[in-house]
């Protein structure tokens, strides 16, 4: 027990210094990647390359080519396998149940907890095998066929002699099965795990037509694919990225309609990629795509099933990632970038001016506020002497230059629009109105800018929004800025230098082999749905530039009951007799 | 001759656009009040004749790459020229160029400072000009061709509507006397003025891109009457607009032209609208003759890769831009060097290597 200091002692402690101890704080420490301690090693399937850096020329890091090159036929080895590769004891999740066969054979079952179906593992993988009595099977390498053939009761099981097949099928909800002296795993399909229901889509919302969007879940994406367009040749191939998180994409396509060189080369991009983890859409669309560089999208990505059937049934391709709710379509034009998934459910009119529309809205967007900076800067003449002097009324008692007020108004429109995303819902959008209300009143009562320049800011901002395509829309945002300072410095001129120089780079760019340009620039056939969509019954042929294995969509006459007499019908001018 | 520079391909259409836009974007410059100063009001089918004159120049040029299937001009000249000669006569070509380019880029650059921004330095607008020329170069023709496509609708519904807009302003009786200063006058200033077409020769000059002779005819003799016609129609209606005697005096007739439109009291003075047309079209005509000249002297030195010569190109082209003193001096001594006398070295040389491969019975090449 600690002595109590007298009071004199007490007094003079608490009047002379006494220097703090200090806690040690926390640094993360170097580690030597040629120590060989870092991460996990080669022999390690499930932890990748580690953080060893590997040699020029040493190719792709896959989990395939490391670890063990076939299974041992002990149970011990196997346990030890199975247990090193996937951190046991640390890793709580991993479930390894050992069991014993008719009091006979080992066997031992590997799984992930919370990734299987327990209730199915449990009645149609553990019960059945316990079930086996000791002259009902034969020990031996044969013994693992006996029971996939024989007792499992689930429909898809699959037999594998590849260690690390077998640690991919774990990690992707798989159950592995051993038994003692077998060369091989069982791989039984007893994946469950929470996922989002098909709900309607968030960004792409239309008025008329389907209501459902993708979900995360991969093979549910595949499915609402194959639920629209049921055909024999609609292929999904599998591919995994990221030598670490070991994601599962598909590339879905039409075989009888795409040109095979797009799904070759789609294939050849994602298999190259070497990267150590692929996390959504977003990071495996810049891995792949051909304008690295560049501003504008050169792939689609849309969230409607409907919409990626239409795109694959043109002679396209799609890209699905586990864990997204997009679908990347390659390759695509520019124009496709402006067609919204309405366009194919209204009569080709309305079609037709909601795309003049989006269009409009591109336009003012990107340019709206670089020209009201060049007429009122440059070429006030423009300007009606009515309009010119109630621009100049409003303007009188704002200090700043007009470039300096648009520049304002804009990083305050992007601060509400930020800010007006990362807030939860309805606050967003409270914050979104409240703000610009707010800050625009605000602004023109305090002569900080005119109240010309807010509807101008408006209208851009209401153009962006209007622009069907996400990326596009961000390109756009960005475009703007550039806009703005050609026409701050060079007026029309300015703004036409940069629009050239923008459809220059524009037109050297391609999406998987396709100028980006076409069907305008180079020309090609007449497309019938490029920017102006022609009646669905005239949209014989699919995109010319596509170069696809049949390139007629419809018959001459698709509607061959124009061309046809009804049973109960008369002609103009006769009698009804 | 062993050619590296890998040019791309592209069509008919675009072949067209190139030979169209060069060819009119002249018409926005001194051009049309040029036409009218030395033809009088015949000026308009003075034009045409012109346009004619070209056309069976671009004829014999054809008849040459016919001899010579699967080559260009460039390789045709080494053929018939020899290796020494041919080469020297394609430098020639090239040396033109950059000076058809500066040129046109000084004339470009005086008449924007005029007419738009007078207190703007003349570097400022010809360096920024030549940024965005040097960008198109940089990216091939290829792109080149698609951008004068995608534009070319841009440029011919700029003309239509400034012409359109002008119409209160016609007065048919301002073309008369119709012969102008004389037939004789005409015809001689029209052939002269063939040189103006010259811009078709582009066409030749990248018949591999244009996949093949057949192309490169159609394409040129397409371009050629669309330009010749767009041409004559914009002079015929400017004379109408202003006369023989008004019409000699702006420095761009055109614009000048879209300074008068007055639709109502708040439809008028719309004339920086059409500075967009004017400055694409310049922009596009600037890039294909700078990738011309930078092609065929790319060719002759077998250099496969143009990118690197584009800056000591551009920066040799304002070097000579900047070698005339004033505008008058542009106008009267240069351009009419560039669209009157040019046609002797343009299509001389390419006549002198018919003959040659007529005589010498000279022919090659793999359709």
């Amino acid at each position: 027990m600690k002595k109590k200091d007298n009071f004199l002692a007490a007094f003079f402690k608490k009047l002379a210094y006494k220097k703090k101890p200090k806690a040690k704080s926390f640094y993360i420490p170097e580690i030597n990647e040629h120590s060989g301690n870092a991460g996990a090693g080669p022999q390690d399937p499930a932890g990748g390359g580690g953080a060893k850096k590997e040699g020029k020329g040493q190719g792709k890091r896959s989990q395939k080519a490391s670890g063990a090159a076939a299974v041992s036929t002990d149970i011990n080895e196997n346990l030890e396998f199975i247990s090193q590769s996937f951190n046991l004891p640390e890793n709580a999740d991993i479930i390894i149940r050992q069991f014993t066969i008719a009091g006979e054979v080992r066997a031992f079952m590997a799984y992930i907890d919370g990734l299987v179906n327990k209730q199915l593992v449990s009645i149609s993988i553990l019960r059945p095998v316990l079930s086996l009595k000791s002259g009902d099977f034969e020990r031996g390498k044969k013994l693992i066929d006996f029971i996939i053939n024989n007792v499992i009761e689930i429909s898809g099981v699959k037999k594998s002699a590849n260690p690390s097949d077998a640690i991919y099928g774990i990690l992707a909800g798989k159950t592995a099965l051993y038994v003692d002296g077998c060369d091989s795993y069982a791989l039984c399909e007893t994946q469950m795990f929470e996922k989002r229901a098909v709900e309607t889509p968030r960004v792409e919302n239309i008025v008329r037509g389907p209501q459902e969007g993708f979900t995360e879940d991969l093979k549910t994406n595949v499915a609402l694919l194959r639920r629209i367009f049921r055909n024999k040749n609609l292929v999904s191939e599998y591919l995994n990225v990221g030598y670490r998180n070991n994601i599962q994409c598909a590339v879905v396509y039409v075989k009888d309609i795409i040109n095979p060189a797009i799904v070759k080369e789609i294939k050849r991009r994602i298999n190259s990629i070497d990267v150590d983890a692929v996390i959504g859409d977003g990071v495996l669309g810049q891995l792949i795509e051909d304008e690295a560089w560049s501003l504008v999208p050169t792939m689609l990505t849309t969230e409607r099933p409907d919409r990626t059937a239409y795109c694959i049934a043109e002679g396209r391709a799609a890209i699905i990632m586990e864990g997204s709710p997009f679908a990347i379509i390659v390759p695509v034009t520019l124009f496709s970038l402006l067609h919204s998934p309405e366009d194919f459910f209204l009569k080709w009119p309305f079609a037709i001016l909601l795309r003049f529309i989006r269009l409009l809205s591109l336009f003012l967007a990107a340019l709206l506020p670089a020209l009201y900076i060049a007429i009122t800067t440059f070429h006030r003449e423009m300007i009606p002497t009515d309009l010119l002097i109630s621009i100049i009324k409003a303007k009188e008692n704002v200090p700043f230059p007009t470039v300096l007020e648009i520049l304002l108004m804009e990083v305050s429109f992007e601060l509400i629009r930020e800010a007006g995303v990362r807030m939860p819902g309805i606050v967003g959008q409270t914050l979104g109105i409240i703000g610009a209300l707010i800050l625009g009143q605000a602004a023109v009562q305090a002569n900080v800018v005119s109240p010309v320049l807010i509807i101008i800011i408006a209208a851009t901002g209401l153009g962006n929004f209007a622009i069907p395509n996400f990326d596009l829309a961000f390109a756009v945002r960005i475009l703007r800025f550039i806009f703005i300072f050609a026409s701050a410095v060079l007026g029309f001129y300015g703004i036409t230098l940069v629009l050239v120089a923008l459809t220059g780079a524009i037109a050297s760019m391609k999406s998987f082999g396709v100028p980006f340009l076409s069907t305008a620039a180079p020309r090609v056939r007449k497309s019938f749905d490029s920017f102006i969509m022609w009646p669905i019954w005239k949209q014989e042929m699919r995109p010319d530039v596509l170069n696809p294995l049949d390139t007629r969509k419809q018959a001459p006459i698709s509607r061959k009951w124009t061309k046809e007499d009804p049973d109960s019908g008369y002609r103009k001018g006769e009698d009804d007799a | 001759m062993r050619t590296t520079l890998k040019e791309g391909k592209f069509g008919v259409n675009e072949g067209v656009s190139l030979v169209i836009t060069g060819i009119i974007t002249k018409l926005f410059y001194s051009s049309a009040s040029m036409l009218v100063n030395s033809m009088g009001t015949a000026a308009w089918y003075g034009t045409i004749v012109s346009c004619l004159t070209t056309l069976v120049f671009f004829l014999l040029t054809c008849l040459l790459l016919k001899r010579f299937p699967g080559k260009d001009l460039t390789e045709i000249f080494v053929e018939t020229f020899g290796g020494v000669f041919g080469r020297l006569a394609s430098l020639l070509y090239s040396a033109f160029i950059v000076y058809y380019v500066a040129m046109n880029l000084r004339e470009f650059t005086d008449i924007i400072k005029t007419y738009i921004f007078p207190f703007t330095p003349v570097s400022v607008i010809l360096v920024s000009f030549l940024i965005v020329a040097s960008l198109l170069v940089s990216l091939g023709l290829e792109v080149i061709a698609r951008v004068s496509l995608v534009y070319l609708y841009f440029i011919l519904g700029g003309f239509v509507l400034l012409l359109a807009l002008t119409s209160s302003d016609y007065n048919p009786d301002l073309i008369k006397p119709y012969l102008g200063y004389g037939l004789g006058n005409t015809l001689r200033v029209s052939f002269f003025r063939s040189s103006a077409y010259s811009e078709v020769l582009a066409v030749a000059f990248f018949a591999k891109s244009l996949q093949g002779y057949q192309n490169v005819k159609k394409a040129g003799i397409t371009g050629l009457l669309i330009s010749g016609g767009l041409a004559s129609v914009v002079t015929l209606l400017y004379l109408m607009a202003f006369g023989y005697v008004e019409g000699r005096e702006p420095l761009s007739g055109l614009f000048q032209l879209s300074r008068i439109i007055y639709l109502s009291r708040f439809i008028q003075r719309v004339e920086p609208v059409f500075i967009f047309v004017w400055v694409v079209s310049s922009v596009i005509t600037v890039s294909i003759a700078f990738y011309v000249s930078l092609s065929i002297y790319c060719k002759v030195f077998n250099i496969s890769n143009h990118r690197p010569l584009i800056f000591l190109f551009s920066y040799l082209m304002l070097a000579v831009s900047i070698l005339p003193k004033n505008i008058s001096e542009v106008l009267d001594i240069h351009m009419i060097v560039v669209r009157q006398y040019s046609f002797v070295l343009s299509y001389g040389l390419i006549i002198v290597a018919l003959i040659v491969s007529l005589v010498f019975k000279r022919k090659g090449g793999k359709a």
